[in-house]
């Protein structure tokens, strides 16, 4: 009890950035107790978040997402393969998360980030299980050719929170895909048409007048929260993620219906009333995320 | 990443179907307008922005027509163990591209060059000096590629430089200039120069004018190069105040 003490006297004699700086756990621990966190939200409050479309031209479609100061970006590259014999009226999707330098300081050139993987791999369980994507929209004729979707995603800027704004920039890049107009020609091999004579005579027939856009049926969202004794903090920041190490990754779908639900160990146990009070707040920060972005 | 390519099947881009691959002979003509528009000696609108990444000391976005690259710089920081003692300080620099940076996936140009014309390009300009022992790290990533990639990235590193507070002699503005046929064209978008007989990129100090980096490729007459050359000094000292500016509105911006 005595270092407690110690300490408490110390706050209120040392400048606040030295102190917590010094006792970062400490510094966290008497905000808690007044309900509120070092950036003025309650606990169970996400960041405010954005998402703007199309940032990439390059890319058949793309998305920014930011929540607070994490942003995601992603893009989607659509390729044409040859679908595998056992599923000839499949596409494929190929998700890669990367945690280029840029966005950390923790992360170096050549040494690539231990969470990029993991979190590459989270992502592609829950895109793929989640049914948001039928596979089959990605067909072009069947047992010759189908899309395979290159989906990127790259971290810009690492404050927490990572796989939540990698799925929410995933999705939004997905929705904002436009799927080019392509025919099959003599050869066999996949085509594209190009835009300005759509209202002329066809060349060939292209073989997917219609499916233009991925009809997402529903759509994943997810929340981390960090557990420490007694609190949930929804959406935690890089500095708050350093300190407490106790993470629950829920992921609901547009009918809050569980997709997945992730606690990566950790020193903290989940009790069951802290998982069912997490995907709550899962509901009430998604239909407010929903509102944010319109 | 190669070992990954093997598990999934082979795919590729599809191609229009008009395959005209050959020189458009308007490049050559007089009378030819640019890919987008602009006149031969017209710079692209540039967007520049600082403070982009928060996780850095400081960082920089720019946005010149479609090539939008982004650059934070960490540090100064402690050099790496196995680095000798060093009484100045070292400067770190490391380019990369996204994957869906160029129109084919994948199909970036080499990031190592780039990262050591980088480095060439701003260690002139930084005074070393004051920070003995330690390492500033200038990392950039090309989020999309739209021709003249590197001399964006130049300016765009210097900016971030400067927001990180790292002491420098000057802002390094850089410019690119391709020679096609007959025309000199400023700042050309990847299209034309893919299609150039010959490049210039300048890298310089403007309110010093001194020249940090100049690179010349290809075929050039003495006369095209002098001609060049005032060509991108005049478009550095305007992408100089433009840099500047950008700079004074972050800090008018914090102050308020």
């Amino acid at each position: 009890m005595a270092t407690t003490n110690g300490s408490n006297d110390l706050s209120s004699e040392m400048e606040v950035d030295a102190f917590r700086r010094l006792f970062p756990l400490r510094f966290h621990e008497r905000h808690l107790l007044e309900s509120i966190r070092p950036d003025g939200r309650p606990l169970g409050r996400a960041r405010d978040t954005t998402i703007s479309l199309g940032a990439v031209a390059s890319a058949n479609g793309s998305a920014l997402a930011k929540i607070g100061c994490t942003t995601m970006l992603a893009a989607v590259k659509l390729e044409v393969m040859t679908p595998k014999a056992e599923s000839p009226d499949e596409g494929c999707i190929a998700i890669d998360f990367h945690m280029p330098p840029i966005c950390s300081p923790l992360v170096r050139p050549g040494r690539p980030a231990e969470a990029a993987p993991v979190i590459t791999k989270q992502l592609t369980d829950t895109i793929l299980s989640s049914g948001m994507i039928d596979l089959k929209e990605l067909s072009l004729v069947s047992g010759k050719a189908a899309w395979m979707a290159y989906l990127d995603i790259y971290c810009l800027d690492a404050d927490g929170a990572l796989f939540d704004a990698a799925l929410l920039s995933a999705v939004a890049a997905f929705s904002h895909l436009q799927i080019p107009v392509v025919s099959l020609n003599d050869d066999g091999r996949i085509v594209l048409i190009s835009e300005e004579n759509s209202g002329a005579m066809w060349e060939k027939e292209p073989v997917n007048k219609e499916k233009r856009k991925l009809k997402l049926e529903s759509v994943p969202f997810s929340l981390t929260c960090l557990l420490h004794k007694n609190y949930i903090l929804a959406d935690p920041s890089d500095e708050e993620e350093s300190i407490m190490e106790t993470f629950l990754t829920v992921v609901l779908d547009s009918s809050f219906q569980l997709v997945s639900l992730n606690k990566p160990g950790g020193p903290g146990l989940a009790h069951t009333s802290a998982i069912q009070d997490c995907v709550g707040i899962n509901k009430t920060e998604s239909e407010r995320t929903s509102e944010d972005i319109g | 990443m190669a070992g990954k390519i093997s598990n999934t099947p082979a795919t590729y881009t599809p191609s229009p179907t008009s395959q005209d691959k050959k020189r458009p002979s308007i490049f050559t003509g007089s009378d030819w307008v640019r890919p987008d528009g602009r006149g031969l000696h017209q710079c692209r609108p540039a967007f520049l922005r600082t403070s982009a990444v928060n996780s850095a000391s400081g960082s920089a976005y720019a946005e010149f027509g479609n090539a939008k690259v982004i650059v934070s710089v960490f540090g100064p920081r402690e050099s790496k163990k196995a680095m000798m003692y060093s009484d100045i300080g070292r400067l770190n620099c490391n380019v990369s591209y996204t994957s869906f940076a160029t129109p084919i996936r994948g199909q970036a140009s080499d990031s190592k060059d780039l990262s050591s014309m980088l480095h060439k390009a701003l260690e002139g300009a930084i005074i070393l000096e004051s920070f003995p022992k330690t390492t500033v790290d200038v990392f950039a990533l090309v989020l999309e590629s739209g021709g003249s990639d590197l001399p964006v990235v130049i300016s765009c590193a210097s900016l971030a430089l400067a927001d990180a507070g790292i002491m420098l002699y000057d802002m390094v503005a850089s410019v690119s200039m391709s020679c096609l046929g007959k025309n000199l064209v400023i700042d050309p978008v990847s299209e034309e120069e893919s299609y150039q007989d010959g490049g210039l990129m300048i890298t310089c100090m403007p309110s010093r004018n001194e020249v940090t980096q100049m690179t010349v490729t290809g075929e050039w007459s003495t006369p095209k190069i002098h001609e060049a050359m005032q060509l991108c000094l005049d478009a550095c000292s305007k992408l100089g105040k433009i840099m500047r500016s950008c700079l004074k509105e972050t800090v008018s911006a914090t102050q308020e």
